[in-house]
């Protein structure tokens, strides 16, 4: 972005990893739109600087940004570009969805067989940070939130197999549905941990993958067993 | 009294004026003084208390609807998923307008992460120097850090009470909710107060930038 090129000479970097302030005089190029917080009809190619309009960060930026990710992880291929803008509204975005469609439709029955709202949550993210806290101890060198954004995105295989697998079983639950739902889950399974891994392997020591990847292997097997042991009321 | 003269500097003779002061001086004011009314919407931007009304507003909104949601979820909703998803996305939203709205509208600061070629990241944190008209007013900024400061440590007691009082199911929520709050407040305290040794040891020691090698978060 162009207000990247204009301002990253004057932002002072301490090599420590603490940021020293610079203070910096407004750009003002467009007009500061304080008082449209949702998006109107309109442009705002020329907003740069910290009084960039508001319009712009919600309709230009964050949306567009999270629509390209999503198409990146359909077509998985090596591209800096993606790791680079990374963002948590996907991620929390799927993992809502996910855990939805794993509830099973009765929100506080105690009796239901799959595992609760709150369990799958806390298992998508928490087992995103230990994944990115063990490559990282493995000498990764990926940051930290680049790492839990790629994981993040790559479970979007396995949620639109969540949702193939909830349509199957509208039909019926016999042999016939569980090996519909087998295959369609293995591959959705594969095709999350050969995209997570095209992202993520790249930044270890070629003699770490396999530790690195395995983890991953591990995670997204988990939730994949969760999908496939879905049972409706 | 002779009138004061052209403002082109030209030598006058000197003009005796009744109360005895130099007509120097009566010449510099009526060259200097320039009558600029600006323009009425100015002038009301300059007096008014709060500049940026909407943005006042929804600093506290998402906050305060959060918190009030999750205390008075019963009320609404006999389903926990629902209250969970609702008390989520308004972190989220909230999150996502301090950070990228309110915080330079009401007090002039903002903070981001970028990451260059090289695939290092770095924490950029930058705050306004040069004050416009259309610049926070007090009122703004007192508002801005009593709503960042405030509604972390309530969530704080939130954590507590779920934790000792055992229900467990929240404890995501409000540990979603404080870090997501906490980051915030984070973030524009160390733009408020940047540049300054004891920040950026106190961050060196609490991140541990010096144990884990070639990283950075």
């Amino acid at each position: 972005m162009l207000w990247l090129l204009r301002n990253v000479g004057k932002a002072v970097i301490v090599a420590e990893g603490a940021t020293e302030l610079v203070g910096l005089d407004p750009l003002l190029i467009c007009h500061p739109c304080s008082f449209c917080l949702f998006a109107l009809a309109g442009s705002c190619n020329s907003c740069e600087g910290i009084n960039e309009s508001v319009l712009c960060l919600f309709q230009m930026r964050d949306l567009k940004a999270v629509g390209k990710k999503f198409v990146h992880v359909m077509y998985p291929r090596k591209s800096s570009a993606l790791l680079r803008d990374w963002d948590l509204w996907g991620p929390l975005v799927l993992c809502v969805s996910l855990a939805l469609m794993l509830q099973g439709g009765s929100a506080d029955s105690k009796d239901d067989g799959g595992p609760q709202f709150a369990e799958v949550f806390v298992i998508i993210w928490f087992g995103a940070v230990v994944i990115t806290l063990n490559s990282k101890l493995l000498g990764g060198t990926i940051s930290f939130f680049q790492s839990l954004c790629v994981l993040g995105y790559c479970v979007m295989p396995l949620t639109v197999a969540m949702l193939v697998c909830r349509l199957v079983l509208l039909a019926g639950a016999g042999t016939v549905s569980f090996i519909i739902r087998l295959i369609v889950v293995g591959a959705m399974f594969a095709w999350s941990t050969l995209a997570s891994t095209a992202f993520l392997a790249d930044s270890q020591p070629p003699n770490r993958k396999a530790l690195v990847v395995y983890p991953i292997f591990l995670f997204y097997f988990v939730i994949s067993w969760m999908i496939l042991t879905f049972t409706p009321q | 009294m002779k009138p004061a003269g052209t403002a082109g500097g030209a030598r006058l003779p000197r003009a005796v004026r009744a109360d005895g002061l130099p007509p120097q001086a009566l010449l510099d004011d009526t060259e200097d003084v320039s009558l600029d009314f600006g323009s009425e919407e100015e002038l009301a931007l300059q007096k008014a208390r709060i500049r940026h009304p909407l943005a006042t507003f929804f600093h506290l909104f998402f906050r305060v609807s959060a918190i009030v949601t999750y205390l008075f979820c019963d009320w609404f909703s006999n389903s926990f998923v629902a209250c969970f998803v609702t008390i989520l996305l308004l972190l989220s939203f909230d999150f996502w307008s301090v950070k990228n709205v309110t915080g330079r509208l009401l007090v002039g600061l903002r903070w981001w992460n970028q990451i260059d070629e090289d695939g290092k990241s770095h924490w950029v944190f930058e705050a306004k120097r040069v004050p416009t008209i259309a610049a926070s007013t007090e009122a703004e900024a007192r508002i801005f850090w009593l709503g960042l400061i405030i509604c972390p440590v309530i969530w704080t007691m939130f954590f507590f009470s779920t934790l000792f009082s055992l229900k467990l199911k929240w404890l995501a929520l409000v540990i979603a909710g404080i870090s997501l709050q906490t980051a915030n407040l984070y973030g524009y305290i160390h733009c408020k107060l940047g540049g300054q040794k004891t920040i950026s040891r106190v961050t060196s020691r609490l991140f541990g930038t010096t144990d884990v090698p070639k990283s950075e978060y």
